[in-house]
């Protein structure tokens, strides 16, 4: 009790110093945070992705029933095929007008003709997708175009990786910015409470008696630090999840389970009262002398 | 707490400061520090608080060597002592009370009797409306009572004052001297002062040792039989 107590003395004593450390460290777990959800989001996209391994093959105009039934016929002779499932162009018009039926602009220029029918093929082995592709990607004759969701998964896992690294990369050089202002101010503190230091260890209190005040100012910092950091992200989610979720739409970019954020905001707070004790504990070590 | 110097000698660069000191002193007794400004005497208190340590020589408190000693043990000793240092040492954003909580802290005095202990010892100096003050709102005889009451509070077996009647009146120091007596007979705490006051040494009987240039030139033992 005698500890916090000091430790609250020393912080009102000092309050723009404080204030500054803790600026600094909820920046650092702003950042920590976005970093965390959008990788978290960006990791269910692709998932999704991944569990539904589809492939489409757009026909080209004008061929005949026979070729189309014999496409049909070649796609159904693959091992681990799901689905075939034909999209006329009359069907195509119909998803068409159903996916841009608030924009009015967008349909009403658009026909049947000039949209194309495709064969939609699910796997349940995503291997196969690939076969299908090398099969029909030469046949232009009666191959208009192919998706593949190989690209989207491929430029998902771009952007995961790139989120991801870049995060870390940011998230490493404000942490370490943090620490270094925690050691700076925390030294600062020593300084100006070197009197007190002194006639303390010449009363009898130990290092680590003297220490303890400015290892719970550190964890202090960490503490606030990592939940307003926390706090900020949560209410910017809050204010942008609905039109993200619409957005990304079957897939749930940013979980709404408050399970997953309680535990976002634990492990936040753990790590930032190991990273203010961390950095008192260097500053108190490096400053604390006698 | 038996206080033992051994051949001690200490310097500040091509300065001697002490040479050559030898003593004992047990628990319990009431011992003057006597000698000229510069003469030594607050060195001498500063070795045995391990402020300050020896050129060479040997001192010991409590059977444990101060120079080899461990910072633990050292600490300890220092919890035992009560001082009351020259320049009085009070943290300045601290009040009375504060500062006398401190010391208690640091000995891990029962939270719940803190508050109890301070009014105690604040009565005792004479301090009582000035518990909430801080140093700066203090005067010069304040501070030195404030210092006091910290030594006291922790109800050390070793007093060491550093000049603690010098900023006093004569009313007052000799209160002081009549309080340390009293905690000396009472609770058999050795009390080790410093003073230039010849009248107060010469009216309490108690043994001296006088300093000059660093050396002992005289050393009364004879107050070990009125203790």
């Amino acid at each position: 009790m005698n500890h916090i107590r000091t430790t609250w003395h020393h912080i009102r004593r000092s309050p723009f110093q404080s204030l500054i450390a803790i600026i600094v460290m909820t920046l650092s777990f702003f950042v920590m945070s976005i970093f965390i959800f959008t990788n978290t989001g960006l990791s269910t996209v692709l998932n999704y992705f991944e569990t539904k391994p589809e492939i489409t093959l757009f026909l080209k105009d004008g061929l005949d029933k026979a070729t189309v039934e014999g496409i049909q016929k070649e796609l159904s002779n693959y091992k681990n095929v799901k689905e075939i499932k034909y999209i006329s162009k009359d069907k195509a018009l119909e998803i068409y007008k159903e996916q841009n039926k608030d924009n009015p602009l967008l349909t009403e220029m658009v026909t049947a003709s000039i949209l194309p029918a495709s064969f939609e093929v699910t796997v349940s082995e995503p291997a196969i997708l690939e076969e299908i592709y090398q099969n029909y990607s030469t046949r232009t004759t009666v191959i208009d175009e192919i998706i593949y969701q190989k690209d989207v998964i491929k430029s998902l896992l771009n952007w995961t990786k790139n989120i991801r690294i870049s995060g870390i990369i940011i998230t490493v050089i404000i942490g370490s910015i943090s620490l270094l202002t925690i050691i700076t101010i925390i030294g600062m503190k020593i300084t100006n409470r070197k009197e007190e230091i002194k006639i303390s260890r010449l009363l009898g209190a130990s290092k680590f008696y003297v220490k303890k005040p400015f290892l719970l100012e550190g964890l202090f910092y960490g503490l606030f630090g990592s939940f307003f950091g926390f706090i900020f992200t949560f209410f910017i989610i809050l204010i942008i999840r609905n039109s993200v979720n619409n957005f990304f739409q079957p897939v749930v970019f940013f979980n709404i389970n408050p399970v997953f954020y309680l535990e976002i905001l634990l492990i936040e707070l753990s790590v930032g009262s190991i990273l203010g004790l961390f950095a008192s504990w260097i500053g108190s070590n490096r400053y604390i002398k006698y | 707490m038996k206080i033992v110097f051994d051949q001690v000698n200490k310097n500040f660069g091509i300065i001697d400061v002490l040479k050559d000191i030898s003593f004992e002193i047990d628990q319990g007794e009431f011992v003057f520090i006597l000698g000229n400004s510069g003469a030594g005497k607050s060195t001498l208190l500063k070795l045995i608080l391990n402020q300050l340590k020896p050129t060479s020589g040997t001192i010991t408190v409590d059977d444990i060597d101060l120079v080899k000693g461990s910072k633990e043990e050292i600490d300890s000793i220092r919890r035992r002592i009560g001082v009351i240092f020259q320049d009085y040492q009070l943290i300045a954003d601290k009040s009375v009370e504060e500062n006398i909580a401190l010391a208690l802290n640091i000995v891990s005095y029962p939270s719940e009797k803190i508050e109890s202990r301070i009014d105690q010892v604040i009565k005792e100096v004479n301090l009582s409306s000035r518990r909430y003050l801080f140093p700066a709102q203090l005067s010069g005889g304040e501070l030195q009572r404030a210092a006091l009451a910290r030594a006291l509070a922790i109800e050390p077996q070793i007093i060491l004052a550093d000049e603690p009647t010098g900023n006093l009146d004569i009313e007052n120091s000799w209160n002081l001297i009549k309080l340390l007596k009293e905690i000396n007979k009472k609770n058999n705490t050795t009390i080790i002062m410093t003073t230039h006051n010849q009248d107060i040494v010469t009216s309490l009987g108690k043994r001296n040792i006088i300093i000059e240039d660093g050396e002992i030139k005289k050393h009364h033992t004879h107050s070990h039989s009125e203790k």
